[in-house]
C-alpha cells in the first residue's frame, strides 16, 4: 500500500464529520433558530469561519508537537500530574456527553418509530452495538465509517433536495434575524457545535503524516459547516421562525415532507436507517474514547476490559434525566461550555508547552 | 460450564501471538520503517518471534518423530530377501489384497539376477508396467549391448528402464511414498538402492463443465480431482515459467499432496512465506477435500465471511494468480483455494470480465440487488408490517390485510414457517437421488406454497417474499458467501420483528463492524472501500473500469510488480506509432 499511515485522510474525515454533524439530526437547526431567529444560517457560517480560525491557531501551535495527542502534551508540561488532569477532564467530558446523546437518540427513535417499546429496550440495541464496535476497536470503526458515511450523506442530500420545493425565500427575512450583536457576539459560544473536532487531536498519533492532520481538520470543519448550513437554511426556508422553534426533530420534519408520487408518500421511516446509523457511529467512537483515554491517562496495559464497565456506566447515566426535555437542557448546558475543552484547552496547553521544557523526556513523545 | 462463564466474565491476558500482516516487499520495508495497521515497528520482533515459532516447531518435530525415526531412516539392504521381507511386513502381504508383488529374474550377461516389483493394482497402468518395466527387464535384457556396462545399476537404469520419471532411492520410505501414490517400486538383488517408476494410472473423472459456477460466456472447463491435471489446467492458461507450483504434503495418514501456485515475480514474498508456513504447520491425520484445508488455513473459524475463496474454474484461479494472489490445489478436490480474498472478489462472477462493459454493469447491479434482497427482504417485510405500516400505501395495506384475514398466525411465525420450509426443500433437493432432484424440489415448493395458501396457513404475499428471497440467494456467485447470507437472513428476521428498522440497522451496523474487522491473510475483507486504497486498486471491483484502463494490480496485495499493462494497452488507437509506445519500450 502506498499509504503508510494507519488511517488515510478519507477515513479520518468521515469519522470526524460523523462526530461533528450527528447533532444535525437532533435539534441543531432548532437551536440555531432560537439563537438567531431567521438568521440561523448566518450563524452557522459565522461559527464555521470561527472554528476554522481557531483550528488554524491550534494547528500552528501544534507544529512542534507532531504526533502527540493532548494527553501527551499534558505529560510534556507537567509530567504524570499534567497527563492525569487532562485525562480526567476528557473522561468527564465524554462521560457527560455520551449518555446525553444516547438518551436523546433513543427518545427520538422511540417517538418516531417505536412508540410502544420501553426506553430501556430501545437503548439496549444502541448499547449492544456500541460495545461490539468498541471491542472491534478504533480501526474497525474508522474503516466502517468510510463505507457508511457517504451513504448517510447521500440520504441527507435526498431529504434536503426533497424538501426544496417547499422553500420560500421570504421566510428567512429579516436577513439579520435578531441583530448582529446577538449573532456575532452572543452567538460565539455556539462554536461548541464543532466539539467533535476533538477527535482529530486523539487521532493525531494514528495519522502519521503531519500534513494530513491539517487536511483532516480543515476538510472536516468545512464539510460539516456545509452540512450545518444546508440543514439550517432549508429548515428555515421551509418552517418560518416562530413555527420552527416549536418543531421537534427538525430534519425529521423535513423528511416527512419528502414524497415521490402517489405511491411513495410516507417514506420517512426509511430515514430511520440513516438516523440510527449515524447515531451508532457517533456513540461508538465516543464510547471507545472513554476507556482509551482512561487507559492512556493511567498508563494501563489494556483498555478492552474497561469497555464493558464504562458501557454499563453510560447506560445507567442515560436514565438519569427525567425526560427528553431535561435531556435537551443538559445538552444545552454542555454546548455552552464545551468549547472550553475543545478549543481553549488545546490552545492553553499548546501555548504553555511552547515555553516549558519537558518534565520527563522519556515519557513524552511516546504514543500508541 | 463454570470455566466458560469464568472466561466470559473475567479478564484474560490476550494471546501474545503476532497476527500476520501483509508487508510491503523487502526492499520497501527496509527503507520505510512504518508498517501498515497497528503493528508499526514490530516487524523485527515478529520476525524473530516467527523464527522462534518455526525453530521450536522444528525441535518439536524432531522430538516427536524419534520413535519413528528408525523406520524413516532405515536404508535399503543389498540382499533382496531382506528387502522382500521388509516390504512384505510394511504392506501386510498377503493380507492386503490390492498390492501386487511380482518376483522375476533379470538376465544380464548370462547371469540371472533375482528381482521383484511392487505396485498397487488399480492405481497404476498395467500396460506401462507390462511393456516398459517387465518386458525390458525380463526379455530385452538378453539383447547384445554394445558398450560394456560398468555396473549393473548403470546398465539397468540407462538401458533397461525406458521411463521418463524414474527415481533412485536409498531409503525405504522414499520408495514407499512413491508406491503409495501410484508408483512402481523395483528392487534388484545386490543393489543397495531401489527404483521407483511413475506409472500412475488410476481411474478419474475427465475435465468437465464446472457444476457450481457456470457461465454463458467464457471457458467451460472445470477442475477435476487430480492434482496434476488441475495444475496443468492453470498452466495451460498462464504460460509463464515464473508460475511456481510448489508441492507440500498435508496429513499424516492421507499424505495429501497440495500445490501452492503463485507467480514468482508478482506475488508478495511475505504472503508466499506465510502460506508456506501455514501449510507446513498443519498437523492432521487426514485431509480429504480443500474444504477441510480451508478451515485449517483460515484465521477465524467463527467469522461469518469466508477468508479463502474456493472455485472450480481454472480461469478464475489464473486471473487471481496473475493479479498476485496464491492458489492452493488439493489432490482429490475439484475446488482450488485462493487467498487473500476480499468481499468484492466474492461478489464477482467471471462473466463480469468476459462480457462488454455496459452489460457487465447491468449484470453486476442485478446481482447486488439479488444479494440485498436475499439478505434483507424478509426482515424488512416484518419490520414494515409490524412497525412502520404508514410506509405502505393505503391500497397495498388493504391488499395485504385482505390476504391475511384468514391466516391464524402472526406474520413472524408465518414467515419463519415458510423460510424453514424453503430451506428444507433446498437441502432435501440436493439429497434426492437422480436428475429429477432439483425439479422435484421446485415442484414441491410450488405445490406446498399453493396448498399452504389455500389451507390459509400462509398469505400469498408471503409466498412472493420467500420466493424472491430464494431467487435472490441464488444470485450470490460464491457458494460460501451465499451460505453466510442464508444464516444472517434469519438474524434480520428476528431483529426486524423485535425493533423494526432500528433492529435492522443495528444488525447491519454489527455485521458491517464484524466484516470490516475480519481479515484474509492480512488483507481487510472490505478493501478497497474501507480502508480506502488508491483508485487504481478499485479497478475491476465495485464498478468495473474498461479492460484497457485496468493498468495496475490491486494496491492491497503489495505485489512486487504493480503494473499490469502499459498506460496505452490498445496501441492501435494511435495513428502515430511512436506515440503509442510507453516508457519501457522506448
Amino acid at each position: 500500500m502506498k499509504n503508510k499511515i494507519t488511517f488515510g485522510s478519507f477515513e479520518a474525515i468521515c469519522i470526524t464529520i460523523t462526530l461533528i454533524t450527528t447533532q444535525l439530526f437532533l435539534n441543531l437547526p432548532r437551536s440555531m433558530m432560537e439563537a438567531a431567529w431567521t438568521a440561523g444560517w448566518l450563524l452557522t457560517v459565522y461559527i464555521t469561519v470561527l472554528a476554522l480560525i481557531l483550528f488554524l491557531v491550534i494547528e500552528r501551535l501544534y507544529r512542534p508537537f507532531e504526533g502527540k495527542d493532548l494527553l501527551d502534551l499534558g505529560e510534556y508540561i507537567a509530567g504524570n500530574t499534567g497527563r492525569i488532569i487532562v485525562g480526567l477532564i476528557f473522561i468527564f467530558f465524554f462521560l457527560y456527553i455520551n449518555p446525553v446523546i444516547l438518551r436523546e437518540f433513543c427518545e427520538n427513535i422511540k417517538i418516531i418509530a417505536l412508540p410502544e417499546s420501553p426506553l430501556s429496550f430501545v437503548m439496549l440495541f444502541f448499547i449492544t452495538c456500541m460495545i461490539i464496535a468498541a471491542y472491534a476497536g478504533l480501526e474497525s470503526i474508522v474503516r466502517f465509517s468510510a463505507i457508511i458515511v457517504p451513504l448517510i450523506a447521500g440520504g441527507y442530500i435526498i431529504i434536503i433536495t426533497g424538501a426544496l420545493r417547499y422553500c420560500d425565500v421570504s421566510r428567512i427575512t429579516p436577513w439579520l434575524g435578531n441583530g448582529p450583536y446577538e449573532i456575532f457576539i452572543k452567538g460565539m459560544p455556539r462554536i461548541s457545535v464543532f466539539v467533535g473536532i476533538i477527535l482529530v487531536y486523539f487521532l493525531y498519533p494514528f495519522i502519521r503524516k503531519k500534513s494530513l492532520f491539517k487536511t483532516v481538520g480543515y476538510r472536516s470543519i468545512i464539510l460539516s459547516g456545509i452540512f450545518f448550513f444546508t440543514g439550517v437554511l432549508v429548515f428555515a426556508l421551509v418552517y418560518q421562525y416562530p413555527t420552527g422553534t416549536e418543531n421537534f426533530l427538525p430534519i425529521y420534519q423535513l423528511s416527512r415532507l419528502v414524497d415521490y408520487g402517489r405511491f411513495f408518500q410516507r417514506v420517512e421511516s426509511m430515514f430511520v436507517i440513516i438516523w440510527v446509523a449515524s447515531a451508532l457511529l457517533h456513540l461508538s467512537i465516543n464510547l471507545f474514547l472513554i476507556p482509551y483515554v482512561f487507559k492512556k491517562t493511567f498508563k494501563l496495559k489494556y483498555y478492552k476490559p474497561l469497555i464493558l464497565p464504562f458501557a454499563i456506566i453510560v447506560y445507567a447515566l442515560a436514565f438519569f434525566p427525567e425526560n427528553l426535555t431535561s435531556t435537551i437542557e443538559l445538552e444545552k448546558h454542555f454546548r455552552n461550555f464545551a468549547w472550553l475543552v475543545t478549543f481553549l484547552l488545546p490552545i492553553i496547553l499548546l501555548s504553555i508547552a511552547g515555553f516549558v521544557k519537558p518534565v520527563e523526556k522519556k515519557g513524552a513523545g511516546k504514543s500508541e | 460450564m463454570r470455566n466458560f462463564l469464568k472466561s466470559l466474565l473475567l479478564f484474560k491476558e490476550p494471546n501474545k501471538a503476532e497476527k500476520f500482516i501483509l508487508k510491503e516487499n523487502k526492499q520497501d520495508t527496509e527503507t520505510k520503517t512504518g508498517a501498515k495497521d497497528d503493528s508499526h515497528g514490530e516487524s523485527k520482533n515478529s520476525e524473530t518471534f516467527l523464527n522462534k515459532i518455526l525453530g521450536s516447531k522444528q525441535d518439536d518435530k524432531k522430538k516427536e518423530e524419534t520413535p519413528e525415526e528408525s523406520k524413516q531412516e532405515s536404508k535399503i539392504d543389498k540382499k533382496l530377501s531382506k528387502n522382500l521381507a521388509y516390504m512384505k511386513k510394511v504392506y501386510s502381504i498377503p493380507v492386503n489384497g490390492d498390492i501386487i508383488l511380482r518376483e522375476f529374474d533379470i538376465m544380464v550377461k548370462d547371469r540371472a539376477i533375482p528381482a521383484f516389483i511392487l505396485f498397487y493394482d488399480g492405481m497404476t497402468d498395467r500396460e506401462i508396467i507390462n511393456n516398459y518395466i517387465l518386458t525390458p527387464l525380463m526379455l530385452l535384457s538378453n539383447l547384445d549391448i554394445k558398450d560394456d556396462p560398468k555396473s549393473i545399476i548403470h546398465y539397468i537404469k540407462n538401458h533397461l528402464l525406458p521411463q521418463n520419471q524414474l527415481k533412485e532411492a536409498r531409503k525405504y520410505v522414499d520408495v514407499i511414498d512413491e508406491i503409495n501414490f501410484g508408483g512402481c517400486g523395483i528392487f534388484i538383488d545386490g543393489l543397495d538402492r531401489a527404483f521407483a517408476a511413475d506409472v500412475k494410472g488410476w481411474e478419474h473423472r475427465g475435465v468437465e463443465r464446472p457444476n457450481s459456477e457456470q457461465v454463458l460466456r467464457g471457458p467451460q472447463e472445470g477442475f477435476t480431482e487430480v492434482i496434476r491435471i488441475n495444475t496443468a489446467l492453470v498452466r495451460k492458461i498462464l504460460k509463464d515459467e515464473n508460475l511456481i507450483v510448489e508441492d507440500i504434503i498435508v496429513g499424516k495418514r492421507s499424505k495429501t499432496p497440495c500445490s501452492m501456485l503463485y507467480i514468482k515475480d508478482i506475488t508478495n514474498k511475505s504472503l508466499v512465506e506465510e502460506m508456506r508456513r501455514r501449510l507446513k504447520n498443519i498437523k492432521v491425520d487426514y485431509m480429504i477435500d480443500s474444504g477441510e484445508l480451508e478451515q485449517l488455513l483460515e484465521e477465524s473459524s467463527f467469522s461469518l465471511i469466508p477468508q479463502l475463496m474456493a472455485t472450480e474454474r481454472p480461469d478464475i484461479v489464473a486471473a487471481h494468480i496473475a493479479d498476485g494472489k496464491i492458489g492452493v490445489v488439493v489432490h482429490g478436490s475439484p475446488f482450488v483455494l485462493l487467498a487473500p480474498v476480499t468481499l468484492a472478489d466474492l461478489l464477482q462472477s467471471p462473466e463480469d470480465a468476459y462480457v462488454r462493459l455496459p452489460y457487465a454493469h447491468l449484470l453486476r447491479f442485478i446481482r447486488f440487488l439479488g444479494i440485498l434482497l436475499s439478505l434483507l427482504l424478509p426482515g424488512l417485510f416484518i419490520a414494515i408490517t409490524n412497525f412502520h405500516q404508514e410506509m405502505i400505501p393505503t391500497d397495498l395495506v388493504f391488499a395485504i390485510e385482505a390476504s391475511r384475514e384468514q391466516v391464524p398466525f402472526p406474520s413472524l411465525i408465518e414467515l419463519l414457517l415458510m423460510e424453514v420450509m424453503f430451506e428444507l426443500i433446498r437441502e432435501a433437493g440436493i439429497r434426492i437421488p437422480g436428475p429429477i432432484g432439483p425439479t422435484l424440489g421446485i415442484i414441491g415448493a410450488l405445490i406446498l406454497g399453493q396448498a399452504a395458501v389455500e389451507a390459509s396457513i400462509v398469505s400469498p404475499i408471503l409466498i412472493i417474499i420467500v420466493a424472491v428471497t430464494g431467487i435472490g440467494s441464488f444470485a450470490v456467485p460464491n457458494f460460501a458467501l451465499g451460505l453466510s447470507f442464508r444464516v444472517l437472513r434469519f438474524g434480520y428476521i428476528f431483529l426486524g420483528a423485535m425493533a423494526g428498522f432500528l433492529g435492522i440497522t443495528a444488525g447491519l451496523f454489527i455485521q458491517g463492524i464484524l466484516f470490516v474487522n475480519s481479515k484474509s491473510f492480512g488483507v481487510p475483507i472490505t478493501v478497497p472501500t474501507g480502508p480506502k486504497t488508491s483508485a487504481s486498486a478499485s479497478s475491476n471491483k465495485l464498478i468495473r473500469l474498461p479492460i484497457w484502463k485496468q493498468e495496475r494490480r490491486a494496491d492491497y496485495l503489495n505485489t512486487i510488480n504493480e503494473n499490469k499493462q502499459p498506460k496505452v494497452s490498445r496501441k492501435w488507437i494511435n495513428y502515430n506509432q511512436n506515440e503509442g509506445k510507453d516508457e519501457n519500450e522506448k
